[in-house]
């Protein structure tokens, strides 16, 4: 009942959106489950049908819930919230509440920070990390927010560090003149000046005052967000930490799944398997003429089965020797039960064991 | 008034929706509609990846702008590259605007700053087609970001002109907002799949475009269609694996019928998944339908490469739809 090569303590599941993230997630987590291992799911934004499927519902909005599996071990499903996980997040590090509460009720916390770039990928490690830390799961999978190029969610941890740390911060903090000193600093002098000079004109004083208040308020705070981000770097690249990289079928998805793989390695990541997921089936060419609508239907199906065919025999190439690729056939029906579900996860992980 | 001729009338069309669902071939189709139509188009790519040249057969853009066809550009903007710009812009003094343009913690404000590229994107485009630049357009068509990074491109100048007193930014932000807000001058066309999450995406974009923008979408193209099961109850699954096809049910000569059922009979899954596949479509489109009256196009499946030929059999497919 081993996981094969998925038998590690963190499974990151990353891919581009609409690659059926989620519910691979989910299959593995019922799969660990009945291997015996405690077992947590960490996602966002399941459909109905796969919350369905595992009997939860908003009540597992940022708390654990756990699913009746009928397994030996657990399985807890959470939903994440970048929100409730960031006014949580300022609640533990701010000095005092009242320091909490400047936060909170500061404009620019409330209408902007929410959508500040990386946010919600930078909330999901964050959590990621405080469950980690609590040690009360045997292996935790982890949904990532679907991105384009998913990478946002590995550069969030940095991006946020260099948008607190950088001169944002430091300016509204600051004046200019106390940056740099003597000769050599002139030129960042004159710069940070005209930075601020811009800043005003360009954002009005209205702004500039918020965001200064919520930097100032944020300042206490943020020698532990940096440290955090930093920890969290480290269970990324943990040896005990393996990406689960999904892919559509079909070979305009190529070039974005081997970017990704790429990338993930040249971070110093551990990838495991590359699943390539809803694969439609190959029909073999039986000729004939296209018209009816019959016909023009399977034409189509066997234009699907080859487009999806030589995607997986390009990916196949471009991958070294014993790289292993998952492939997951298009059913008919998505997962609509746990058994189902189960299935799934058993299809995969019959090809890494 | 066809939806076409409409959708013609706008200085700036925003395509988006959830990743995977061909948002960017929609984006392309319509701009080539519009362009056939006789306006100018500049079609506008964001994402640092370019693909939109496979799909027109150009060059691709490397941030410049590059004529594909009669009336129709295509340009991948780099958000960072405009607000940059308007740096230079702003600052007089050229080593000065170096020095900032080029100053890390410049890069991570302009980076991590919320909606501050939405803004430059957007920005960019209203003033493409107000003459500002070189380069004349009638309308931007704009490939924007997939629907939560695209819900909150739209929202941006909004929120930002409630929360910007004054400044630069904030007269920018207010007449951006407005410019989006306005019906006769910015469209905004969502693009989907029928499938679960893709509508339900599309259903939250719907509401919040109505709430924060006060402002439907113009239309609504569903894409990726599987083809309608025409054999509907006269094929069905016997013993498991044998198909049959009713002689004269379908839509086939009968002449035909005997080598459709050798096919069929080869690939009863086919059937099955093609069935339930379209079933999935079926169940989707009428939820929109529920939610969505205004105007809409269905783009079925096609068995092409992502390619020009593909471009081609899609804007032909919206061409009929919108007309």
């Amino acid at each position: 009942m081993s996981l094969g090569q998925l038998e590690r303590k963190l499974l990151v599941v990353v891919g581009a959106g609409g690659s059926g993230k989620t519910t691979l997630a989910a299959s593995l987590g019922l799969r660990s489950a009945r291997a015996g291992a405690e077992t947590l799911v960490m996602t966002f934004d399941p459909s109905l049908r796969l919350k369905d499927a595992l009997g939860v519902g908003d009540s597992a909005k940022d708390r654990a819930v756990r699913v009746k599996s009928g397994t030996r071990a657990r399985l807890d499903v959470i939903l994440l919230d970048a929100q409730s996980t960031f006014d949580r997040l300022i609640e533990r590090y701010a000095p005092t509440q009242a320091a909490a509460e400047r936060i909170y009720t500061n404009r620019f916390y409330r209408e902007l920070a929410g959508n500040l770039a990386g946010i919600l990928e930078y909330m999901a490690v964050e959590r990621l990390f405080e469950v980690a830390s609590e040690r009360s799961y045997d292996r935790i999978i982890l949904d990532t927010p679907p991105t384009r190029q998913a990478l946002d969610f590995l550069e969030a941890p940095d991006r946020i560090v260099n948008f607190l740390d950088s001169g944002a911060i430091k300016i509204a903090l600051k004046p200019w003149w106390e940056a740099g000193g003597g000769i050599a600093g002139i030129p960042m002098r004159l710069a940070a000046k005209g930075v601020e000079g811009i800043a005003d004109r360009l954002l009005g004083v209205r702004l500039l005052g918020d965001m200064l208040e919520f930097f100032r308020a944020f300042a206490p705070l943020y020698d532990g967000f940096r440290e955090r981000a930093e920890q969290v770097r480290h269970l990324l690249r943990d040896p005990e930490t393996l990406f689960v990289l999904v892919s559509g079928p079909g070979e305009d998805r190529i070039p974005d799944t081997m970017f990704f793989a790429r990338k993930l390695k040249e971070g110093g990541h551990r990838v495991g398997p590359i699943v390539v997921n809803q694969v439609h089936p190959q029909v073999g060419r039986t000729g004939g003429p296209a018209d009816g609508r019959f016909a023009a239907g399977l034409d189509l199906f066997e234009f699907l089965g080859r487009r999806d065919q030589q995607g997986i025999d390009r990916l196949r190439k471009l991958l070294s020797r014993g790289e292993p690729l998952v492939l997951v056939p298009l059913h008919a029906r998505p997962p609509g039960d746990l058994e189902e579900l189960e299935q799934l996860g058993e299809e995969v992980i019959s090809q890494v064991r | 008034m066809s939806i076409l001729a409409q959708l013609s009338k706008r200085q700036l069309i925003v395509v988006t929706g959830k990743g995977g669902v061909g948002k960017t071939t929609i984006a392309a189709a319509i701009a080539r509609l519009l362009a056939a139509a006789g306006r100018r188009v500049l079609l506008l790519e964001i994402d640092p990846r370019e693909s939109l040249h496979q799909l027109l057969g150009t060059e691709p853009s490397g941030g410049g702008i590059v004529k594909a066809g009669s009336r129709m550009s295509v340009q991948n903007l780099q958000p960072r590259a405009v607000v940059n710009a308007l740096v230079r812009e702003k600052v007089p003094i050229g080593v000065l605007a170096k020095k900032i343009v080029s100053s890390p913690v410049f890069q991570h404000f302009a980076d991590g700053a919320p909606g501050l590229k939405e803004m430059a994107v957007l920005g960019y485009a209203l003033r493409t087609v107000e003459g500002d630049y070189k380069h004349k357009a009638d309308v931007v068509v704009l490939d924007a970001p997939a629907t939560g990074h695209g819900a909150s491109m739209l929202a941006a100048p909004l929120l930002l002109s409630d929360l910007v007193g004054g400044g630069q930014i904030g007269d920018m932000a207010r007449n951006l907002a407005e410019f989006i807000a306005d019906p006769a001058r910015c469209g905004v066309v969502l693009a989907a799949l029928a499938e679960e999450m893709p509508v339900q995406e599309l259903v939250e974009l719907v509401a919040l475009l109505r709430e924060r923008m006060g402002r439907p979408p113009e239309l609504v193209v569903v894409n990726g269609l599987y083809p309608e099961f025409p054999g509907g109850p006269a094929v069905r699954r016997s013993g498991g694996t044998a198909v049959h096809v009713s002689p004269g049910t379908s839509d086939d000569p009968p002449l035909r019928t005997a080598q459709l059922t050798a096919r069929l009979t080869d690939h009863p899954s086919i059937i099955d998944l093609w069935r339930e596949r379209r079933a999935v479509n079926d169940r989707e489109l009428k939820r929109l339908r529920e939610i969505w009256k205004g105007p809409r196009a269905e783009v079925p499946l096609q068995a092409l490469e992502r390619g020009p030929a593909l471009l081609a059999a899609i804007e032909a497919t919206l061409a009929e739809e919108l007309a």
